[in-house]
């Protein structure tokens, strides 16, 4: 029983940061169809200029906040040079596009910092909150998650709010009605592309910050794959729905998988796949989302 | 401006162009197997290139493999990235068969490319419910999964684990009529250029190396003769009608289910012929090879050979091939920091490639080529 | 005479291949309600298109005698043309508020809020409906909700693509009474692309028939409600 909360907590611990990556997936997919396979890679060059701003003295939040805004801008014009140029319904160049970058900028990160694990800064307090018998919940947990509701609360704010969060729905609706009614489209996506990379780069940060783990160039490839099957889960539109997925998923990882007895460790990847598999055959409009999905 | 030369399908002229194109290519295969059945090395200012007939057989290897990619995303039009996940599966099924129970690997064809099309044809049922990005996702998640599923304890007598299969106890012999020594030396004996191709008779390592690059050559052109068949076949106009329009071939009574599950099956069997022939030239199946980012670099090789090109193929599997080797080669250009020359920088000019070429040269490099052949030959149809 | 609100002169445009428009010439007038007729493929939602910036032509398009041919849609809109495109085009993952809202981007000024009221004087079912997805409502409320969002924007040139398709009869009578009075108190100048000529001629002041892509008929409302051709094509008379 012990064994199964502390399982709990992980799969808290683990869920936040994937939804955290599934929300950014989620933001880009609402508003152009678009699966950001670089994503990872953006959020992953994000928590690295993190690190390389507090190896230089800034204070940590400080950094992260800064870090956002660096994902953000260079999301921004990503998507004015690169993405804007094409058809948004011819998905084939699209998706080469966001694996070339994938290459490129995971590439680029490995380059500047090379492959060793380095130490990110710990950006919650150490130690539990509390302890009983073998069952710790560390401050880590109890701070990522928290973390990633307030962000969902701040998107959701945003979102319906505000008049650029308006427009970004708008044109997730209905992207010829929006143009009709004197919206921006270009720039709009762009405001969603940087949304998402500083999502991104929040949810990289906060990842890198468990101090049972180390940063390096490498660790987004499995989120990746983990937070897409945690947006499919939850509904590719649904920010919600990122949050439930992501926190299933972290749960599947840590729980399921250890109680199926046939299923090895190494099958937490493969897990999540099989439950995207079946999420995709199924119910292609996940647990919470809208869209119509592209059916034949 | 030279004039152009123009020249009639099925004329007499157009066969001896075909005729002279084709052995024009075959010779020179010839002669690069010969320059460099030993390895042989390009010094570019302090940098050092290796070329090798081992380097061009993984190069047939990705070559067929992206092979089948055009056959599914090229010619059919669906986002299929998981070719890693046939190749691996190729690969070890081959390494499984040659290690446990001495199969020469030529046979292991006859069980990879039915099991291979067959998987493809099952894991394809999930596209005809969905599509685009979706079947992208789910591809996607395919390839990354092999090298899990391949380290599982349970399957650990199969596969050998995280170490792999070792199959380098299978060697190819050359048969003994072949005149690869006659022909080396007859080489040797070319005014300035036959320093390049050795000295004196073939060793038997390189007359092993030759015979597998001959034969690995063959299986390529045999599939590159069957896939240029499909193309032009019923099912082939099929494939092409549904890249262009789905909905337009549907009503025009293709069968969208049948079309796409060939495609996915032919795809799979190109891509476990490639994990053959891969695992046959480096001798071990292990499971990082299969990752998704080998599934990543297929794709670049299909995009900067052209999609939807067969000859992109060849292409496409020489960048993979080569660029990554070469590029981590290169310590030293004079004018950048040597820093930024270490590192992947291998999959940063393939990502890269893979971005410019999207943009600016879509069809990739053979169309830029045909761009460039059009100045020179036209070719007129048959009824012009 | 004051010059025309909106002047198109041998405006070309084409879909791919084929050229949709082969160069006509039509002008509308401060206040008026102009209905452009024709079958279906003959060119009419195009040439609203076209002059609402959303495919690229060729030829002379001049609203409040400036040239706007090359403009993008969102700088056209804010010069002050509205278009309502066929099948509606509402929001329908917002509300019905909020697709007013969007109806009113590209206003500054603090009187939105104040026409958001008046649209539900006007339409007290959206008022009901007001926090509703628009996507739920029926097709005639979606119409109606069509329209409002158009008028938001407090356009002189109002642009609509087949308003009565799909709709009962009852309902799009009601529809072509409040076009009169937004025309007649709000001064909105109207340009309607319709299949239903009868009521449509009946509200409109002038009419163009589109024809393969050229103009063949146009006169006043009257002539053409009395013209043979007309009458045989699409009053059934």
């Amino acid at each position: 029983m012990d064994l199964l909360l502390q399982r709990v907590f992980d799969a808290v611990t683990n869920g936040s940061t994937y939804a955290l990556l599934a929300v950014a997936m989620v933001l880009i997919f609402k508003a152009t169809t678009l699966i950001n396979f670089a994503q990872g890679e953006q959020a992953m060059l994000g928590a690295f200029v993190v690190l390389q701003l507090w190896d230089w003295g800034i204070p940590m939040w400080g950094a992260v906040v800064i870090g956002m805004c660096f994902s953000g801008i260079l999301a921004a014009f990503l998507e004015r040079t690169l993405i804007r140029k094409f058809d948004p319904t011819d998905h084939l160049p699209l998706v080469i596009i966001t694996l070339g970058l994938f290459l490129v900028i995971n590439a680029i990160a490995a380059i500047i910092w090379r492959f060793d694990p380095k130490s990110f800064p710990e950006l919650f307090p150490s130690g539990n909150a509390f302890a009983i018998n073998n069952v710790r919940l560390s401050w880590y947990t109890i701070f990522a998650f928290t973390s990633c509701v307030i962000v969902l609360f701040v998107l959701q704010t945003l979102l319906t709010k505000t008049k650029i969060g308006l427009a970004f729905r708008a044109v997730s609706s209905n992207i010829e009605s929006s143009r009709l009614s004197g919206i921006k489209i270009g720039t709009t996506l762009q405001f969603g592309w940087a949304l998402a990379a500083a999502a991104g780069t929040l949810g990289a940060s906060i990842y890198a910050a468990n101090p049972v783990l180390q940063i390096e160039p490498s660790m987004m490839l499995r989120a990746l794959i983990l937070s897409v099957t945690a947006a499919a889960l939850g509904g590719l539109d649904s920010l919600w729905g990122a949050l439930i997925g992501g926190l299933t998923i972290g749960f599947v990882q840590s729980v399921v998988v250890q109680y199926i007895p046939f299923i090895p460790n190494e099958m937490s990847l493969s897990a999540a796949v099989i439950v995207l598999l079946i999420v995709l055959i199924f119910r292609p409009s996940g647990v919470l989302g809208t869209r119509a999905v592209e059916r034949v | 401006m030279a004039a152009k030369i123009h020249i009639q399908e099925g004329t007499a002229t157009y066969r001896k162009y075909r005729i002279a194109m084709w052995t024009c290519f075959i010779i020179s295969l010839l002669l690069v197997a010969f320059a460099y059945v030993d390895v042989g090395t390009i010094s570019i200012g302090s940098n050092k290139y290796n070329l090798s007939l081992i380097r061009l057989d993984k190069a047939i290897a990705f070559t067929i493999a992206i092979l089948g990619l055009q056959v599914v995303v090229g010619y059919t039009g669906q986002i299929a990235l998981g070719q890693s996940f046939f190749f691996g599966t190729g690969a070890y099924l081959s390494a499984w068969l040659v290690a446990d129970h001495s199969w020469p690997f030529l046979m292991t064809l006859l069980i990879v490319i039915p099991s291979c099309f067959l998987i493809g044809m099952v894991l394809g049922l999930p596209a005809l419910r969905i599509r685009g990005l979706y079947l992208a996702l789910l591809t996607f998640g395919l390839a990354a999964v092999f090298p899990s599923l391949v380290k599982l304890d349970k399957l650990y007598t199969y596969t050998g684990g995280a170490g792999g299969k070792l199959t380098s106890n299978y060697k190819f012999v050359a048969p003994s009529w072949l005149p690869f020594d006659e022909v080396a030396q007859g080489l040797q004996k070319i005014p300035f250029l036959g320093g390049y191709f050795g000295d004196g008779p073939l060793s038997d390592r390189e007359e092993s190396r030759m015979w597998k690059f001959i034969l690995f050559s063959i299986i390529a052109a045999i599939c590159f003769w069957l896939v240029s068949n499909l193309i032009q076949s019923r099912p082939g106009r099929a494939m092409r009608a549904i890249r262009d329009n789905e909905t337009s071939a549907a009503t025009s009574g293709i069968n969208l289910a049948a079309t796409k599950t060939l495609s996915f099956g032919v795809a799979s069997a190109l891509g476990g012929v490639g994990g053959v022939v891969y695992v046959a030239e480096i001798g071990i199946a292990s499971p990082d090879d299969f990752s998704s980012l080998l599934a990543i670099y297929l794709i670049v090789g299909l995009v900067v050979g052209g999609v939807g090109t067969l000859s992109g193929a060849l292409i496409g599997g020489l960048v993979y091939a080569l660029i990554p080797d070469w590029a981590s080669s290169t310590q030293s250009i004079s004018f950048l920091p040597q820093r930024w020359l270490q590192g992947p920088t291998g999959s940063l000019i393939l990502g890269l490639l893979l971005i410019i070429l999207t943009l600016f040269l879509p069809g990739g490099v053979v169309t830029g080529w045909r761009r460039v052949k059009k100045r020179f030959f036209q070719i007129d149809s048959a009824t012009s | 005479m004051r010059p025309p609100i909106l002047r198109v002169e041998g405006l070309k445009a084409t879909y791919g291949p084929v050229q949709v428009l082969s160069g006509i010439d039509f002008s509308v007038y401060h206040q008026e309600i102009v209905v452009v007729l024709g079958a279906n493929g003959a060119g009419k939602t195009t040439t609203l298109r076209s002059i609402s910036g959303m495919i690229e032509t060729r030829g002379l398009i001049e609203f409040k005698q400036e040239e706007i041919g090359n403009l993008r849609p969102s700088d056209i809109v804010r010069r002050g043309i509205a278009h309502v495109p066929q099948g509606r085009g509402t929001f329908p993952e917002l509300t019905v508020q909020e697709n007013l809202r969007v109806g009113a981007f590209i206003r500054v000024d603090k009187d939105v809020n104040t026409d958001i009221d008046a649209c539900y004087q006007n339409y007290p079912v959206l008022y009901e409906r007001r926090t509703q997805m628009a996507g739920s409502l029926s097709g005639g409320e979606q119409q109606m909700l069509a329209v409002s969002r158009a008028l938001m924007s407090r356009p002189q040139l109002l642009l609509m693509d087949e308003p009565s398709l799909g709709l009962a009869p009852k309902i799009v009578e009601d529809l072509f009474e409040r076009f009169v009075v937004i025309n007649r108190d709000y001064g909105t100048t109207m340009l309607i692309v319709e299949q239903n000529a009868q009521l449509a001629l009946s509200i409109a002041n002038r009419g163009y028939v589109l024809e393969s892509g050229s103009i063949s008929v146009q006169g006043t409302a009257e002539n053409l409600a009395q013209n043979d051709a007309i009458r045989r094509a699409y009053l059934g008379a």
